[in-house]
């Protein structure tokens, strides 16, 4: 930086503003130059970490390798699992936390359908089996508007909600909405439900 | 030389007026700003349907940036412009129109944006009668600007001047071009522009926006309020001249570094962050004239509060424009775009470097306006303090906020699924920064009502009549004789010697049009290629216009501000399609006039919103977000189930758009009846699934359909469930 004794005043002066007739600071111009070289080595690329393959082909190796360090579990839980899952009170209360948060909105915090089915009665739009609930949950069926939870909610939220499910079966809330689907457990005894399952 | 001295005086009036427009419209700016911080943590805030988030945000950044900051900008120039080239004004008359032009506009800005009158680009909201004024105000302000410089009494222009030249010419050109639209009615019209092509013209015009109002002529109130303040000469001159034309000619290319992996082509988005680092220097060549102008003063900063605000200034402007060349960086941006980071880093430029400057102008300007003694130093100093810890809280807060929900949208957890896949949650996190935003914005406010407290009392001391020195200076000489000795050495040598640019500066009409040229010729290796490239944007076969009443609907979205909180743009990055689905094409946008990919994710990103929830969902939670969502910040917009659908409207909408070539086929001839066909048929499934009768000619019905439209396109081409 130079020295202010040394500074020359240029002869001009605008309204009584002065000028020093200094050279450009030596940091300034070689971090001015520098900024231009990045230009080059960014084009250039010998680190790799320059201008590299663009953004979607980067997106493809980077998906590429995602997935392969990340194989998707296919779908692991029995039955009986899950059913074990409804007797388990701290998957209950876990799964009570996450149907009141995400479900409620839809099918009612009782559980009694609203936008979304009455998840209480005996009929089921899209399988009443543990497994059959788990899937709706996770896969949705947009088409009717049930979202897909598996992106949302994790694996354990999960587990918890379709525990919370299978529990409140039977608890006939008041004011329930209309049985949808078909019965399950079927039963070739009893007759078909009361409304005829609306095709959407 | 000649030795006749004219007699003449300067125009102190109108630039009282603008002093007091500059600090009026800056509280209000501030108060603004202040109502939609609350907002965000606390959506009860929200009165719908004209003070909601998505109108205020628009006023707010237009009060502040044009109103603000256009005032400061104006009430230094007709001060210091005049001063420096020993004239006054060409014409009052154009001055005071300039003026109550100026002013009549930010009023019908602060009616119109409430009102939902909204282009719905950043920073360009204002609709086209409005777009037409600023305009002709802005070409008075030109006229008026380029004849006082033709009436100067000065040989040369001084380092102020070329800033405001460069100011004036480029904002005239941004707003032009990026407000090109067609009209479909009084207060609404769409760009000509559609997708890609709009994005980039919209950045073009909002990166040199805060390059060419907010930079430039600070740079210039700076090059002349610092050193008067400081009575020290300007640190170089030669820096000076670099600085100018690199800033000048570098920054119009950074535009596209807002747009860094959404639909826009990778080369565009190369040349705008390599450019922004290359602009890192010229930028703070302003910075250390600046500080290095108070060399031998720094014993006055401690005393001068003046000096303080001027001090603080230019440093929020160093650091602003070494974060602006960071943040253009790629990989930067991947985090930091669509989070509170950026609007952070705004606001350390905007509070800091433009805000203080303006204090710090307005307080030397004060006693010399007003010809009396400032009323009270000491609330001068209270104002710096408050103010400085003020901004403190604010961007510490609010940095902490852009990374606390940049890195939590990108977190996955061992299994590879998202960390935190509930958009909500990573909002819920941000509430308590919200709220120390809010305090840092009181302590801002409390300054500036200092502030104009203090200047009413000064004002009250005024004389009964002000005092109009008469000044004396010497008319140019008509034959100007070069008095400098040719310039010994080569090439180099002499061209690193400035003569050169000593004889521009004799020039001011040669000096405006080099200025023209430079900024022109890098706005156009850009837009070239943007608008003559093919393969820019491949075309998408199953890519449909919306339908006429999806068309309303986007209509709504745009009014009711949506495009300020939620995005509509999904960039190619492994959490981000794992959250939002696959990325936004260059195709899918080919009908959007405007663009609607937003800047910021408040809510989450809705380019795939479509059938990702029932309609009946759509339909509740714009009735009330919290109902479907319990911690939804998002307003509430009960009256979109009242209000009806102008439905003979829709036809002014459809013919607008197929005049800029969307392919319209059977709706330019009857556009209500098809939207009216499909409203019917969209509430008779609402009320099926249990939902409100009689929506059918309600607002609530064409903004579902809008939503549930949104990424359907690619969707039903891939062969999904549709």
């Amino acid at each position: 930086m130079a020295d202010k004794d040394n500074d020359k005043l240029l002869e001009h002066a605008y309204d009584g503003i002065q000028e020093f007739d200094n050279p450009l600071p030596t940091w300034w111009k070689w971090i001015f130059y520098a900024t231009i070289l990045v230009v080059p080595i960014y084009m250039w690329d010998p680190l790799g970490i320059g201008v590299g393959p663009g953004k979607v082909k980067a997106y493809e190796q980077q998906m590429a390798a995602f997935n392969a360090a990340h194989p998707k579990s296919a779908g692991t839980y029995t039955d009986d699992q899950l059913a074990a899952f409804a007797k388990d009170p701290a998957k209950l209360e876990a799964g009570k936390v996450v149907f009141t948060t995400y479900c409620a909105a839809c099918h009612r915090p009782d559980g009694g359908g609203l936008i979304g089915p009455n998840l209480t009665d005996d009929f089921w739009i899209h399988g009443g089996k543990p497994t059959e609930i788990m899937k709706t949950v996770t896969e949705g069926v947009l088409a009717k508007g049930m979202p897909n939870w598996g992106k949302v909610l994790k694996p354990d939220q999960i587990e918890g909600a379709v525990a919370y499910v299978q529990s409140i079966h039977g608890t006939n809330p008041a004011n329930p909405k209309a049985p949808e689907g078909a019965k399950f457990p079927s039963d070739s005894a009893a007759a078909p439900p009361a409304v005829a399952p609306k095709a959407k | 030389m000649n030795a006749r001295l004219d007699s003449f005086s300067y125009d102190d009036a109108i630039v009282r007026k603008f002093l007091w427009a500059t600090m009026i419209w800056g509280i209000v700016g501030f108060l603004i700003g202040l109502i939609i911080a609350i907002q965000l943590p606390w959506p009860g805030f929200n009165l719908a349907p004209y003070l909601t988030f998505g109108r205020l945000r628009p006023l707010h950044t237009n009060a502040v940036i044009f109103a603000f900051a256009g005032n400061a900008f104006f009430t230094g120039a007709y001060y210091s412009t005049q001063r420096l080239l020993k004239t006054r004004m060409w014409s009052d008359a154009l001055s005071k129109f300039h003026f109550w032009g100026w002013q009549a506009i930010i009023v019908a800005a602060a009616v119109t944006l409430p009102l939902g009158f909204t282009q719905s680009k950043e920073y360009a909201e204002l609709e086209w009668p409005i777009d037409i004024a600023i305009a002709v105000v802005w070409v008075a302000f030109a006229v008026n600007y380029f004849v006082t410089l033709t009436k100067r009494r000065e040989r040369h222009i001084y380092v102020a001047i070329w800033f405001y030249i460069a100011s004036i010419i480029t904002v005239a050109l941004l707003h032009i071009f990026n407000n090109l639209s067609v009209p479909a009615g009084a207060f609404k019209s769409y760009s000509i522009y559609a997708g890609v092509q709009d994005a980039f013209m919209q950045w073009w015009y909002g990166h040199n926006a805060v390059a060419f109002f907010l930079t430039t002529p600070f740079l210039g109130l700076m090059y002349y309020f610092m050193p008067k303040a400081a009575d020290r000469p300007v640190f170089s001159y030669r820096l000076s001249i670099l600085h100018f034309w690199s800033l000048v000619f570098l920054y119009i290319w950074a535009g596209p570094h807002h747009l860094h992996y959404t639909a826009l082509p990778d080369w565009a988005s190369t040349l705008g962050m390599l450019f922004s680092v290359m602009l890192w220097m010229p930028s703070w060549g302003g910075m250390v004239n600046g500080l290095l102008t108070l060399r031998g003063a720094w014993h006055k900063v401690t005393e001068d509060p003046i000096l303080k605000f001027f001090v603080v200034a230019v440093t929020a402007y160093g650091m602003s424009t070494f974060e602006g060349p960071m943040l253009s960086i790629k990989s930067v941006n991947a985090l930091a775009h669509y989070t509170d980071w950026v609007i952070a880093h705004v606001h350390t430029g905007a509070l800091g470097w433009n805000g203080f400057l303006t204090f710090g102008m307005v307080y030397w300007l004060a006693p010399r306006l007003f010809q009396t003694e400032i009323y009270s130093k000491k609330l001068v100093n209270l104002h710096f303090w408050l103010a400085t810890f003020g901004i403190l809280l604010y961007v510490v807060a609010i940095y902490s906020a852009g990374a606390t929900q940049g890195l939590m949208w990108r977190a996955f957890d061992e299994t590879g699924r998202l960390q935190y896949p509930d958009f909500v949650e990573t909002v819920m996190r941000l509430i308590p920064m919200y709220w120390v935003r809010v305090v840092g914005g009181t302590l801002y406010i409390t300054g500036a009502s200092l502030a104009i407290y203090n200047l009413y009392k000064t004002w009250a001391t005024r004389p009964a009549t002000y005092e109009v020195p008469v000044v004396q200076a010497a008319p140019l000489d008509p034959v100007y004789v070069d008095d400098h000795a040719p310039e010994a050495g080569g090439f180099w040598a002499r061209f690193t010697h400035m003569g050169w640019h000593r004889r521009w500066e004799g020039m001011p009409l040669f000096f405006s049009v080099m200025t023209a040229v430079a900024v022109i010729i890098a706005s156009l290796f850009e837009i070239i290629p943007t608008f003559l490239i093919k393969s820019n944007v491949p075309t998408i076969a199953s890519v449909k216009p919306y339908t006429p009443l999806e068309l309303a609907g986007r209509n709504i979205y745009q009014r009711e501000g949506c495009f300020n909180c939620h995005s509509q743009m999904i960039r190619p990055l492994t959490y981000e399609t794992e959250r939002y689905g696959d990325y936004s094409k260059p195709g899918e946008s080919v009908y959007e006039h405007p663009f609607l990919w937003g800047s910021r994710r408040i809510g989450p990103d809705l380019a795939r919103e479509g059938g990702k929830y029932p309609d009946l969902w759509h339909v509740r939670h714009m009735k009330n977000p919290r109902e479907v969502t319990q911690k939804s910040i998002m307003p509430a917009y009960p009256h979109l189930e009242t209000n009806l659908i102008d439905f003979p409207s829709i036809q002014r909408s459809v013919d607008a758009m197929a005049m800029i070539g969307v392919p319209y086929g059977d709706a330019v001839n009857n556009a209500p009846a098809m939207a009216k066909a499909q409203a019917e048929q969209l509430a008779a499934s609402i009320e099926a699934a249990g939902g409100p009768k009689g929506l059918a000619d309600k607002e609530i019905v064409a903004l579902t359909a809008y939503l549930q439209r949104l990424g359907r396109d690619l969707k039903n081409a891939s062969g999904g469930t549709p």
